[in-house]
């Protein structure tokens, strides 16, 4: 790796961290614990987003137990949908970040339900849990209960996620794009 | 633990975190979480159960509602509960996992020392920038944190709203994550420049700064707990 | 000649004139080479090319040629711990990796391989001749900007380079710390480093510079010894100017002319006494 990545993953996975305090303070129902994978991701390639991604689980079970290096995998898809959508200037406007979070945001919701059910039976964290958990006393099944309440935070929460990295990157100056070139064609009209 | 080598708590947690889930649950998790609340009291690490209990307790709460009281056939009586046999031993079971791990992991990573982290590893010939990524994102996280609270601060005095409906919440969002977001481009290209400087592309090994002694107790312990892993694999599959 | 520019042009990303343009110069070692000019005028970019921080960190195209100690500096690792880079923000510096003091001045040669005890007397010495030897086992973080310029500098001594590029490395110092630098600055030259800095400090850089380069909108314009420019109206043509002694005389010139207040202009304390003594 060259030193420009060394540097940037430990600042992107800090602020995956960072990010989930400010949302803490909000009390919103999301996580954006992805913020800096997706920007990582965007701006430098498969290799420094799926190994932010990655790293920032890593951290993750560090302070709150080894058992949250389950949902890596779920990390490394938002890395690499996060570069095809740059690939793809799907940063290029708000509403379009907008639509590429949300896509996103099914599949890792998808992704999510599964290790949530099978690892951890249903009880993660927070808000998602209380949604199952509400959803099961309706009499729903606990696997369409875990699938139905991680779909709708992971859309919520990549929506918002990539439309933050979106209007990042868009107000980046511009010998800093220079120095990235899949930050240039992902915002590229 | 402060002085145990700084391989052996990961190489333990991690040994934990595999057993947990391979051992017969809830029996096996269970005497697993007593084992770990047990040593972590030997070793001194006196704090690690209380906090591990606290963080677990929410995610135990749930795992008792989803399965205990909203499991299937109810069968089972407690008080003026009707509760699922089945259900509630499945969350015994896993509530005993996390606990286990989260309560190894906050014992082996109180003596955690960075610096020494990275004498073992260069020791072992892993190339420094592995080490480098973890330790200066171990260091990078407490200080992004504490910005958190100064961009919010600054943000305020420019009318910044923290509470609201979630129009103005989103606003406020905005506001403080995107100086985040550029704070944390800005400081990349200062580490880059640091890195560049300071001789991260020579081509040689790096000298461990200190000698990291890996004690007979520090290689038995590790030695013991990969054997369970496999033992308890072996085990798995045969039974 | 230990760094060479031969026909040297350097243009930002997205920048729509260059940096330097034709820049051909040589520094030798032995001297402190000072560069000086005006914001935008190429100062930085010129240390940027020397040490291969540009094109490589900074982006951006490059032609022409650059040779340090025989090899191009953006391209050969062999340069690794033979090029010390200071900037003005000692901030930009630090590992981030180091939780003392000690740690963060041993970084670079651990990453060159040294001994231990390489290593470790290097790092007691460069603690020593920077003045923060009480510092040793405080971490990073505590400390003021002036002390972690100190740290930074003792960190590039420890690597015994043979090569010095300073970018206006006193703008953190205070008084003593000023004074260090410019002792570690003339000791490196003595023996034999290539000393090359940037700084818009006339009154101090006087004293302390064998040969100084200023430039101008990426090109150069004057390279003779400073008490030549600064003594001359030249310097006064291409930037904002020159000693504090000697802006004193040249404007006493134009109130009062007379001869002792005309070019060559006094530039220290000393030569104004002589002068205006008789």
């Amino acid at each position: 790796m060259s030193p420009r990545q060394l540097a940037l993953i430990p600042v992107a996975v800090a602020l995956n961290v960072a990010v989930g305090r400010i949302v803490a303070e909000f009390n919103l129902p999301v996580y954006l614990d992805a913020t800096g994978t997706i920007l990582a991701s965007a701006l430098a390639g498969p290799v420094v987003g799926v190994t932010t991604g990655v790293l920032s689980q890593v951290i993750t079970a560090m302070i709150g137990g080894y058992v949250w290096l389950a949902f890596a995998p779920v990390q490394i898809i938002i890395a690499l949908l996060a570069l095809a959508g740059a690939r793809a200037r799907m940063f290029r406007s708000l509403p379009v970040s907008l639509g590429l979070g949300a896509s996103v945001g099914v599949v890792a919701g998808a992704l999510s339900a599964v290790i949530s059910y099978f690892v951890f039976r249903g009880v993660t964290a927070g808000g998602v849990t209380a949604i199952t958990t509400l959803l099961t006393s309706t009499g729903l099944p606990l696997s369409v209960a875990v699938t139905a309440s991680s779909l709708a935070t992971d859309i919520v929460d990549k929506s918002i996620a990539f439309a933050i990295v979106g209007m990042a990157l868009r107000g980046l100056p511009l010998r800093m794009v220079a120095r990235f070139p899949e930050a240039g064609r992902a915002i590229r009209s | 633990m402060a002085r145990a080598h700084p391989f052996t708590g990961p190489s333990l947690t991690i040994a934990i975190t595999l057993l947990a889930f391979l051992l017969p649950a809830p029996a096996g998790p269970l005497w697993l979480y007593g084992g770990v609340v047990l040593a972590a009291l030997i070793t001194g690490a006196l704090s690690a159960p209380w906090h591990g209990a606290l963080i677990c307790l929410p995610l135990w709460f749930f795992l008792f509602l989803l399965h205990g009281v909203l499991g299937a056939d109810p069968s089972w009586s407690l008080g003026s509960l009707s509760l699922s046999r089945e259900g509630t031993a499945m969350a015994l079971g896993q509530a005993a996992r996390l606990g286990a791990i989260v309560t190894a992991t906050l014992a082996m990573y109180r003596g955690f020392s960075v610096p020494r982290f990275v004498d073992a590893a260069s020791e072992r010939g892993w190339p420094f920038q592995y080490s480098y990524l973890l330790v200066a994102t171990i260091m990078a996280v407490p200080r992004f944190v504490s910005q958190v609270h100064h961009i919010r601060e600054a943000q305020r005095t420019r009318g910044l709203r923290l509470t609201g409906n979630w129009l103005t919440k989103g606003r406020g969002l905005k506001a403080l994550a995107l100086p985040l977001a550029f704070g944390a481009l800005a400081e990349a290209e200062e580490r880059a420049l640091a890195l560049e400087t300071r001789s991260i592309r020579a081509p040689v090994r790096r000298t461990p700064l200190h000698v990291v002694q890996d004690r007979f107790a520090d290689r038995l312990a590790r030695w013991l707990g990969w054997s369970s892993v496999v033992a308890a694999v072996v085990w798995r599959l045969a039974s | 000649m230990s760094v060479v520019f031969e026909g040297v042009s350097f243009r930002y990303p997205e920048a729509r004139v260059p940096a330097l343009r034709d820049v051909s110069v040589s520094i030798r070692p032995g001297e402190v080479t000072w560069v000086f000019g005006d914001l935008g005028a190429g100062a930085t970019t010129l240390l940027l090319v020397a040490s291969g921080l540009a094109p490589r960190h900074t982006s951006g195209v490059l032609s022409g040629r650059v040779t340090v100690l025989g090899v191009d500096p953006a391209t050969d690792p062999a340069l690794q711990g033979d090029i010390a880079y200071v900037t003005a923000s000692p901030e930009a510096q630090l590992s981030h990796v180091a939780e003392t003091v000690s740690q963060e001045v041993a970084f670079a040669p651990a990453n060159l391989g040294w001994p231990r005890e390489r290593i470790w007397n290097a790092v007691g010495q460069a603690l020593e001749r920077a003045g923060v030897a009480q510092l040793a086992d405080r971490h990073p973080a505590e400390l003021s900007g002036g002390q972690l310029q100190r740290v930074v500098l003792a960190a590039m001594m420890a690597l015994e380079p043979r090569i010095w590029i300073l970018d206006e490395p006193a703008s953190a110092l205070d008084v003593s710390g000023k004074a260090m630098l410019h002792v570690l600055l003339r000791e490196a030259a003595s023996s034999g480093a290539v000393v090359l800095v940037a700084s818009e400090d006339a009154d101090a850089m006087a004293g302390v510079a064998d040969r100084m380069i200023v430039l101008s909108e990426g090109s150069t314009i004057l390279d003779d010894a400073p008490s030549t420019i600064l003594s001359g109206d030249a310097v006064w043509q291409v930037c904002r100017g020159s000693t504090t002694l000697a802006d004193l005389a040249r404007r006493a010139g134009a109130i009062r002319p007379a001869s002792e207040f005309c070019a060559p202009y006094p530039i220290t304390v000393p030569e104004a006494v002589a002068r205006w003594r008789r």
